[in-house]
């Protein structure tokens, strides 16, 4: 029984350089360079430990711009010291180490070249950095450009990414068997990880979603969103040829006696002492995943290997496995680690023992908020030794109920989901099971892309509040008209126009009234005071427009348009319309004044002049018979009463005929003239109102129905419509 | 130490203190709401269940609580101390749902009533929860406390099989709390695997607060382990302060295990001895119940004032609420006043009706404008005084309140009281400009309506409507004309004032509904300093 300590701590400087050794592993199909890797490496193994100092130097500068993506990265102590302290307590896992070492892993074999090189370091760090900037095809020539330098970027973009990823499994399957069959092969090349493409547009919309939203929302709603972000840009620079797994559960329930006996080897720690495990302890099945565990913060000395077996290597190949502390003790800080990690690895194995598998601190703390986790999760059973006979599928019927009221989905029947398993780690009972579904599940490699899927479903769910509410929004064609009615109030449209009208039928009735009304009426206005009787251009007033009408008419369309959007957008959407409310009376005020009534004299219809002379007519005929009379009277004309009265009767009777049917004519052009004068300003209220007003809170609904599009792409529904 | 004697004073106070706290109420959703819910909830299970009865009857048998969490064997250890299978206990969590309470058959009178557990359905047929188990306890809102006798127990001593501290199912958990305040003696049973759990240790916590008579069982332990898990447990306890504390360790055993069978008498005897001992022996017993009385009464030091000050919180809150109302509508009020001053009702349509009048347009019609554009402005400086509230609530946490977030939101109906008031102060108006009138003589009497309308202008025209005001003089006299005026500005500001008034009482009625009042902070404080003066 001999357990190892991982060895490959610089591979946190060198992932790009892995990619750029695939790349053109992958594109030349040459294995000589392989072999060419494999002797370099026999001489670095040691040259890499005496230069240590120099290798943490070198790294140094990389951290700085990396540590987001590692954050443990600092926290590792100097490689000379983890090799002297484990050497000290495995005296034969050096030796293990050395003899694995000699295997070739062209990963590792490239290490000192950027080193020795800057002008290549700088290109393969700059690599890495459009790797991590690059957004779904943004960079898809660099790769064809600069084959050795900084593919990187676009790296697993686009179509021939797919096709290298194909390839790179299609050899990889073959280099397994070789390394099999050769014997102590057990490096895997650390290809990064690639993300099927319906993911990648989720990411690519999250990222988007992010970014259209950092106006809106404040950094705390967005911060789950940006890490589940940063995670995926993390994780998919590293190995995708490994799946973290962790084993989590509560104190006591057997974790480490699991970890031991997937490992084969007495690595974590047992006791009845509890807590037992206070620190994460990596435990990797083939070389290559020091990045990964570096990422999960555990130190080198908690990083080990499993027992040397042909089998259970080929079974496991690519697994990482983490014992993690307990969730439950007393002890707060191992409850923050365990949170720490479970947010970082790909997979985790819930562990529970018949004692405490219904505790509410596992459910309501972890699982239920995790439900969405069920494809990457794993619930075992532990300490069925304990039940007796048939206990155990009462229990683990129990558990299954539980996880199901709990909302994980439970894979039976060959549906996706959570893998319910009871087994002993004491006895060995379901192990090999365990070992079977497990190593199914890390040759399928698709873990990692799942949990970013499910941690992007979680993310998406928490940011529902703020991006959807199930209701339609919308400005509705009757809010607009509603909108600009009111403005037609406020400015007084409808009453102008009546009074033009009237004004005009006045006028019209006046000019074609008989003389003597005239006379009687000036006479009239003479007396008068002039009340209202001014014309009403000739006063301009200020604040002619109504401030409380302008002033709720924007709060009502504000209202209506924001109703049914989450709270931020609506926000901003009346933030948008009291905006454009300023100096809208002001405006409005100009209007009414510039606005109010057709320039010029009011026009007249033709058959005004004809209707005058006819009334003049009918004056003149009133005239001439009463001279005619007047004439007989005194004695001028001869006596002929018959003629002259017929004239003046005529004349008499004909004139208010005449303005009578002039009243009636007037009438529809009056109307005309008043309809006129209330559309003028009604229009150029409405103009004015859907400039200022309408349209910012339009162009604040287009922005939000965007990201409400963008955030159904990455809730996934809008992915299949596309 | 205080004596168990009835002491009737001592009651008195203590009930009226359980009055004084029954009566507090945490409505509004502030950070330390929940909390202080919980703690008045528990502390008045506490005076309900345990404190009042045990010092009205020093007498009555003693109530041994067996707590813990779900699955350390909590019912198998009843069992195995009665000797009897009285509590179902399985492998299924959690076991128990029903609370069991066993006794001897002398002592079953005392626990029949509702003297303990008051909130608690006694079931009485044993043994038949098998029957109708679909039916969950606690479903249909209530609980049940199961009564089993036994008469291999010793009288004067009571065990209670309660839920587990840490169940899944909430209610449970809330049952459990309850059960074990009422307990003269707390047996807190964990397990090898989960003595570090840090839900039993929270509670250990407590008892330690409350200063309880307390025993641990170290339950479930396998052989091989005992002497190393009992001194890891004896070396937490002893750090946590509870190094004094009666420890029982009890080995696993295959009966313990998943058959709910019951544990050979040895396993159990310390504790057991312990226990009778603690009844019988009149020393010990009142030593114990004493200490945990006692414990409880300290307690309330801590407690009524966290209590107290959590009331005033949610008075202070309900008192900032009240204030954002009322400065929003004081703002608004001003502002209305302001525009009236400045006649901004004469705009917009009135504006044009004036300029119109008395050629072009009637005096009905310009009253009515004059009183649409009135009804316009005060529907604005409402709803704005609304927003502003809004605004200022948002940033309170105690406007979350339910029946605070959820009113009708309906400014039709606002727009409709505002309609109402709006045409009751034109119908008066016009009754004023009539009653005017009809001094005049008769032959140069004006149209009352234009009378109107031209009072109404002048009063809201502010300076553009003086020529209103030289019009109205010229029709009824300066002096006729300054009467009006005066009394009909006198009637808008009353109708103004009302509508806002009106509006403010509106909205603030969810939150007097709500009750939250200065007193419950200084009634509980001074119920406890009358308790604490009759100690």
């Amino acid at each position: 029984m001999t357990a190892v300590t991982d060895q490959d701590h610089t591979d946190n400087d060198q992932t790009d350089n892995d990619r750029t050794d695939h790349e053109q592993t992958d594109h030349e199909q040459t294995d000589h360079e392989q072999t060419d890797h494999g002797q370099t490496r026999n001489d670095q193994t040691d040259t890499d430990r005496k230069n240590s100092r120099d290798g943490r130097d070198g790294r140094d500068g990389r951290d700085t711009r990396d540590s987001r993506d590692s954050p443990g990265a600092g926290e590792n102590p100097p490689v000379g010291e983890q090799a002297q302290g484990q050497a000290q307590a495995q005296p034969q896992g050096r030796v293990d180490a050395e003899g694995r070492g000699t295997v070739e892993d062209p990963a590792k074999a490239s290490c000192s070249e950027p080193r020795s090189n800057p002008g290549a370091g700088a290109g393969a760090g700059a690599g890495t950095e459009a790797g991590g900037t690059a957004s779904g095809g943004t960079a898809p020539g660099a790769g064809g450009s600069d084959p050795g330098g900084d593919p990187g970027g676009a790296w697993d973009d686009g179509l021939i990414a797919r096709r290298v990823s194909e390839a790179a499994a299609a050899e990889q399957a073959a280099a397994m068997e070789t390394r099999v069959g050769g014997g102590g092969g057990n490096a895997l090349p650390s290809t990064p990880l690639t993300y099927d493409g319906p993911l990648r547009s989720r990411l690519d919309a999250l990222r988007e979603l992010v970014g259209l939203s950092r106006t809106r929302l404040d950094s705390r709603t967005l911060a789950e969103a940006g890490r589940v972000l940063d995670e995926a840009a993390a994780r998919r620079r590293l190995s995708g040829q490994h799946t973290v797994v962790a084993l989590a559960g509560a104190t006591g329930s057997g974790k480490s006696q699991l970890f031991n006996a997937l490992a084969g080897v007495n690595i974590s720690e047992t006791g009845v002492r509890r807590p037992t495990t206070s620190a994460p302890i990596a435990c990797s099945w083939s070389d290559g995943a020091s990045t990964l565990i570096d990422r999960l913060g555990i130190p080198g000395r908690l990083r080990r290997r499993p027992v040397q077996s042909q089998d259970a290597e080929a079974q496991l190949r690519g697994l990482v496995l983490i014992d993690l502390p307990d969730h439950d003790s007393a002890a707060v800080q191992h409850r923050e680690q365990v949170d720490r990690v479970l947010a970082l690895v790909d997979a985790v194995i819930w562990v529970v023992d018949p004692e405490k598998y219904a505790d509410a601190v596992l459910h309501e703390r972890y699982l239920r908020p995790m439900a969405g986790h069920a494809e990457v999760m794993f619930v075992v059973l532990n300490q069925v030794d304990r039940l007796p006979g048939e206990a155990a599928e009462l229990v683990l019927d129990d558990l299954r109920r539980l996880l199901d009221e709990d909302g994980v989905a439970l894979g039976e029947y060959g549906e996706p989901g959570a893998t319910v398993l009871a087994l002993s780690a004491l006895t060995g009972d379901g192990i090999g099971e365990l070992r079977e579904v497990l190593g199914q599940f890390v040759t399928e490699r698709g873990a990692a892309a799942r949990r970013i899927a499910a941690d992007v479903d979680a993310a998406a769910w928490r940011l529902r509040p703020v991006y959807a509410t199930g209701r339609r929004s919308g400005l509705s064609e009757e809010a607009r008209d509603e909108f600009a009615d009111r403005l037609a109030d406020a400015v007084g449209a409808t009453a102008a126009g009546e009074a033009a009208e009237r004004a005009w039928l006045r006028n019209a009735n006046r000019a074609c009234g008989t003389p003597w009304l005239r006379l009687w009426r000036w006479q009239q206005d003479r007396r008068d005071p002039p009340t209202g009787r001014l014309p009403v251009r000739a006063q301009a007033d200020d604040e002619a427009t109504a401030r409380q009408r302008v002033e709720q008419a924007v709060r009502t369309v504000s209202e209506r348009a924001s109703a049914g959007l989450p709270t931020p957008w609506a926000q901003a959407v009346r933030e948008a319309a009291v905006r454009g409310a300023q100096g809208l009376p002001e405006a409005l005020d100009q209007l009414a004044a510039r606005a109010g009534l057709p320039p010029g004299r009011p026009p007249r219809p033709g058959w005004w002049p004809v209707a005058v002379l006819a009334q003049a007519c009918m004056t003149l005929l009133q005239v001439v018979g009463g001279l005619w009379l007047l004439g007989q009277i005194v004695g001028v004309m001869a006596p002929n009463l018959g003629v002259p009265v017929l004239l003046m009767v005529t004349g008499i009777i004909g004139g208010p005929l005449v303005e009578w049917s002039c009243r009636l004519a007037a009438r529809g052009p009056a109307r005309r003239y008043g309809q006129d004068a209330e559309r003028r300003l009604r229009e150029a209220a409405a103009g004015c109102g859907r400039a200022r007003v309408l349209d910012p809170v339009a162009a604040e609904l287009l922005r939000y129905r965007e990201v409400r599009e963008q955030y159904g792409r990455v809730t996934g529904v809008g992915a299949a419509a596309r | 130490m205080v004596t168990l004697d009835v002491r009737p004073q001592l009651l008195d106070a203590l009930s009226a203190l359980r009055d004084r706290v029954a009566a507090a109420r945490f409505p509004l959703p502030l950070a330390g709401a929940p909390r202080a819910r919980a703690n008045r909830d528990e502390l008045l299970a506490q005076l309900d269940d345990y404190l009042v009865p045990r010092l009205r009857q020093p007498d009555a048998p003693m109530l041994v609580v067996v707590g813990g969490s779900t699955g350390a064997g909590k019912s198998t250890l009843v069992n195995s101390l009665v000797g009897q299978r009285v509590s179902e206990a399985g492998v299924l969590r959690p076991t128990t749902r029903t609370p069991v309470l066993v006794c001897h058959p002398e002592d079953h009178h005392w626990f029949s009533g509702m003297r303990v557990l008051p909130r608690l359905t006694r079931v009485w047929a044993p043994h038949q929860e098998s029957a109708d188990d679909l039916l969950l306890p606690g479903e249909d809102g209530r609980h049940e406390l199961r009564i089993e006798t036994a008469d291999t127990l010793p009288p004067g001593l009571a065990l209670l099989d309660a839920p587990d501290i840490d169940s899944l199912v909430a209610d449970n958990r809330v049952l459990a709390a309850e059960l074990i305040c009422a307990a003269d003696i707390w047996v807190m049973v964990t397990t090898a695997a989960r003595y570090a759990d840090a839900v039993p240790w929270h509670l250990l916590r407590t008892a330690k607060e409350y200063d309880v008579t307390l025993v641990t069982v170290l339950d479930r332990v396998p052989h091989q382990v005992v002497s190393e898990v009992s001194r890891q447990y004896g070396a937490l306890l002893t750090k946590a302060g509870l190094g004094h504390v009666p420890r029982f360790t009890v080995p696993e055993l295959p009966e313990s295990a998943w058959g709910g069978g019951l544990l050979p008498a040895t396993a159990v005897a310390p504790l057991r001895n312990w226990l009778v001992h603690h009844v019988q022996d009149p020393g010990s017993r009142h030593y114990a119940l004493a200490r945990t009385a006692q414990g409880v009464l300290d307690s309330l030091k801590a407690r009524m004032p966290e209590l107290a000050g959590a009331a005033a919180s949610q008075y202070a809150a309900a008192l900032r609420l009240t204030s954002a109302v009322d400065t929003a509508y004081d703002a608004e009020y001003t502002r209305v006043r302001g525009r009236l001053q400045s006649g901004a009702v004469l705009a917009g349509d009135a504006l044009k009706r004036w300029r119109a009048f008395p050629l072009d347009c009637t005096a009905a019609e310009l009253l009515d404008a004059l009183v649409e554009s009135l009804a316009a402005l005060l529907l604005c400086a409402v709803t704005a005084a609304d927003e502003r509230v809004d605004d200022a609530w948002r940033r309170e946490p105690a406007s979350e309140a339910p029946e605070l977030t959820d009113r009708e939101a309906s400014p039709e109906s606002t727009e409709h009281r505002i309609g109402l008031a709006v045409r009751r102060w034109r119908r008066e108006l016009e009754e004023y400009a009539e009653d005017e009138v009809r001094g005049l003589e008769r032959g140069a009497a004006p149209d009352p309506e234009s009378v109107a309308a031209l009072v109404a202008t002048a009063l809201l025209g502010g300076r553009r409507a003086r020529s209103a005001g030289e019009g109205l003089a010229e029709r009824i006299g300066a002096h006729g004309a300054l009467r009006l005026r005066d009394r009909a500005g006198r009637l808008l500001t009353e109708h103004l004032d009302r509508v806002l008034h009106t509006e403010r009482e509106r909205r603030l009625a969810p939150l007097d509904g709500l009750e939250v009042h200065a007193e419950p902070q200084a009634e509980l404080i001074a119920a406890l300093s009358v308790l604490q003066k009759e100690r």
